[in-house]
């Protein structure tokens, strides 16, 4: 019979516990006056809260920078927490830290759009403001999307920025992921429109995939190269294959008369841009996207946002374009090696 | 009092044991308290952060899974084995029961029925491993735990989501009954069944005199492979269990449910008491550990600093594992300091070498 005592002692823990908590409900002043001391009247200021996919990515600091320079000229206070790790579970449960921290304005860049719902569904319920960015959530667990960019605007700027390193004509070929991956097979159907409507001089020879794998994608460059004595180009729609198609390109000997361009990230891409092998790396400029979504944060929480605006105006970035409920960031970047060296992701 | 392996270490170790829960009780009412005033503010009228009921359903929200594991790993770790596979089968469990819902179209309840069936028998893969060929369970559940988790990621290419499960199979993890979350009612009734099991009948003792001797219990007679089996098998039907649990709190199956429980889930076995050797352990040591590691990880969010570091999850895991070091040392120290004064005092008392027993 000895255990039976501090099982009771467990069980009147738990229930003291619970008990207290109720009470909390009603006569919280009490320890709050201590814990509020810093800001105790500044009620008034704008909490918003930033969700990464992952805290630790380069691609996610960025967006962070660009976020915080939003919020110092705004004067809001911003907070940016996240799993360490792309976790849907994990930020459920952070949605559900700020909810009860009572935030006014929660972004979240979705790691699984139904996984996410449920806890913005949640925030909205409680009377939070709710927007996302990078990957959505579903449409009615969020205000708007500040969507980055639309594969219409990629495939466009891609076209372009061959087109204007081939002189306007020529022969190119591209590198995707997989020939069956949704988005890249997007990307490439507004490349081939594009070049039908505005290029009719350029011929896009084959289409291959590198797995998303650097080895993969530098071998089948290669072989590329050999096939197609006469390549002016070869463009790379899966990150991995950028630097992969850049390699093979130096190794062959072939650096200016076989041009690479891509869909990528800086950090991997800058020692072939900086020694020439690359041309232009394509993404979005992810510091503006972070100011975006700041500044989209703050109007929507002042309620100068609202469904159905057809525009948006974003401090020293000017004027963004909404269709639907998304905010466009607008034409994807161009890295190059006039720039590159200032983007760290 | 009936075994003679354990007769003479029992006392002993239950007095560490009592001595171990209180301070665990005195450490998670100190944590309370302390979030409480530092994690709770106020706007207006509303009260924010810890000290709201909002959060408490939160804190047994978000430990009710990793508390399930924990309770089915109590009787593992009694009988000196160890379950590194629970984690991984909730992941497979997870995207399993998906499957069976959304592609071999099986009603909501008896894709649960067969989930948990499934559970069992991937537990008995464990148990016939360890019982039928004597293979050490950190080894077996080494690999079940990789093959677990290998299994659920080919079997969804590591990408597939099940999602848009209807609102009466979420209203398990996302809804309340009575006033308490749902899934809490599940974890405090799992938690009571697993606490008749262990302290109120002779499969409980059986664990435990596995755990000290697992030869001198196979001589006293007891069943030690059927014991055996048996905890393993409850083990994976309890995984499958807080796979269904965590889809519906999340509303979402993916091969990645339970990434890294089964290390929390031993962490709050551990730290409730549980010898990991075995032998010595309660079920109420391992509520007071999830509890404790609950109430930490949702406190540490509320605190203004690590708000604003953005910190949280990194802390948790440090402060986890000083809060483990610190309940084990706490429960050791007294011991070692009895043994020492017992050995200075018999050193006084008796100058001519002795021999202890």
């Amino acid at each position: 019979m000895k255990r039976f005592p501090s099982l009771f002692l467990v069980a009147g823990a738990t229930a003291a516990l619970f008990l207290s908590a109720c009470g909390g409900k009603s006569e919280a002043p009490a320890p709050a006056a201590s814990a509020a001391a810093p800001a105790p009247a500044a009620g008034k200021q704008l909490k918003i809260a930033l969700m990464p996919k992952a805290k630790g990515l380069g691609y996610f600091i960025s967006v962070k920078a660009g976020a915080e320079k939003a919020a110092k000229e705004l004067g809001v206070d911003l907070i940016y927490d996240g799993p360490t790790d792309s976790n849907a579970a994990k930020q459920n449960e952070i949605v559900e830290n700020w909810i009860t921290l009572g935030e006014d304005v929660i972004c979240v860049a979705a790691e699984n759009a139904e996984g996410i719902s449920t806890a913005l569904r949640k925030a909205q319920a409680a009377g939070i403001k709710v927007l996302t960015y990078d990957a959505d959530a579903q449409k009615d667990a969020r205000s708007f999307f500040v969507n980055q960019a639309t594969p219409k605007g990629i495939g466009d700027t891609l076209t372009d920025e061959a087109a204007r390193l081939m002189g306007g004509k020529g022969e190119f070929a591209i590198i995707t992921a997989s020939v069956t991956a949704s988005n890249q097979k997007s990307w490439q159907n507004f490349i081939e429109a594009r070049l039908k409507e505005k290029y009719p001089d350029i011929k896009l020879v084959t289409v291959v995939p590198g797995n998303d794998m650097k080895d993969q994608s530098q071998t089948v460059a290669t072989t590329l190269m050999s096939t197609y004595p006469d390549l002016k180009l070869i463009m790379a729609i899966s990150t991995a294959a950028v630097p992969g198609a850049a390699e093979a390109v130096k190794q062959a000997g072939k650096v200016g008369k076989v041009k690479v361009i891509g869909l990528g990230m800086p950090n991997e891409n800058k020692p072939y841009v900086n020694s020439g092998v690359t041309d232009s790396v394509i993404l979005w400029n992810t510091g503006d996207l972070g100011y975006l979504t700041v500044y989209a944060a703050d109007a929507l929480a002042k309620g100068t946002l609202k469904p159905g605006d057809k525009s948006i105006k974003a401090g020293s970035l000017g004027t963004f374009e909404i269709q639907d409920d998304n905010i466009l960031l607008g034409k994807p970047y161009i890295f190059n090696k006039d720039n590159i060296n200032k983007f760290d992701f | 009092m009936s075994q003679p392996a354990s007769s003479s270490t029992q006392p002993a170790g239950k007095a560490i044991l009592l001595r171990h829960e209180t301070i665990l009780l005195g450490v998670l009412v100190a944590e309370w308290v302390y979030f409480y005033f530092a994690g709770t503010t106020v706007r207006g009228t509303v009260t924010l952060g810890f000290g709201t009921m909002n959060r408490q359903f939160d804190i047994l929200r978000h430990s009710c899974e990793i508390g399930l594991l924990a309770l089915a790993l109590t009787p593992v770790i009694l009988t000196g084995g160890i379950d590194l596979s629970v984690g991984s089968l909730m992941g497979l469990c997870a995207i399993l029961f998906g499957k069976l819902w959304q592609d071999a179209h099986f009603p909501l309840a008896l894709a649960i029925v067969a989930t948990l069936g499934i559970g069992a028998v991937a537990g008995g893969l464990n148990a016939a491993l360890i019982t039928l060929l004597r293979l050490p369970p950190l080894i077996v559940t080494l690999g079940t735990y990789s093959l677990f988790r290998g299994l659920a990621e080919a079997i969804t290419h590591g990408a597939d989501t099940f999602t848009n499960f209807p609102a009466s199979f979420l209203f398990l993890g996302q809804e309340r009954v009575l006033g308490l979350p749902t899934q809490a009612w599940i974890f405090f009734g799992v938690t009571a069944a697993y606490w008749l099991l262990v302290h109120q009948t002779t499969f409980g003792r059986s664990f435990r005199a596995i755990g000290f001797a697992p030869e001198g219990a196979r001589y006293a007679g007891l069943p030690v492979e059927r014991r055996l089996a048996m905890v393993y098998i409850l083990a994976g039907f309890v995984s499958a269990l807080a796979a269904i649990i965590y889809t519906a709190r999340l509303g979402q199956a993916k091969a990645d449910a339970g990434t890294g429980y089964e290390l929390f889930a031993i962490t709050a076995v551990v730290l409730g008491g549980t010898s990991i050797f075995g032998g010595v352990g309660s079920i109420y040591g391992t509520l007071l550990g999830v509890l404790a590691i609950g109430v930490l990880k949702s406190g540490l969010g509320t605190v203004p600093f690590v708000i604003k570091q953005g910190v949280g999850e990194e802390m948790s895991g440090m402060l986890t594992g000083a809060l483990l070091l610190i309940a084990l040392t706490g429960g050791v120290l007294p011991k070692i300091l009895s043994n020492w004064r017992a050995r200075r005092q018999n050193a006084r008392l008796t100058p001519q070498p002795s021999h202890p027993a």
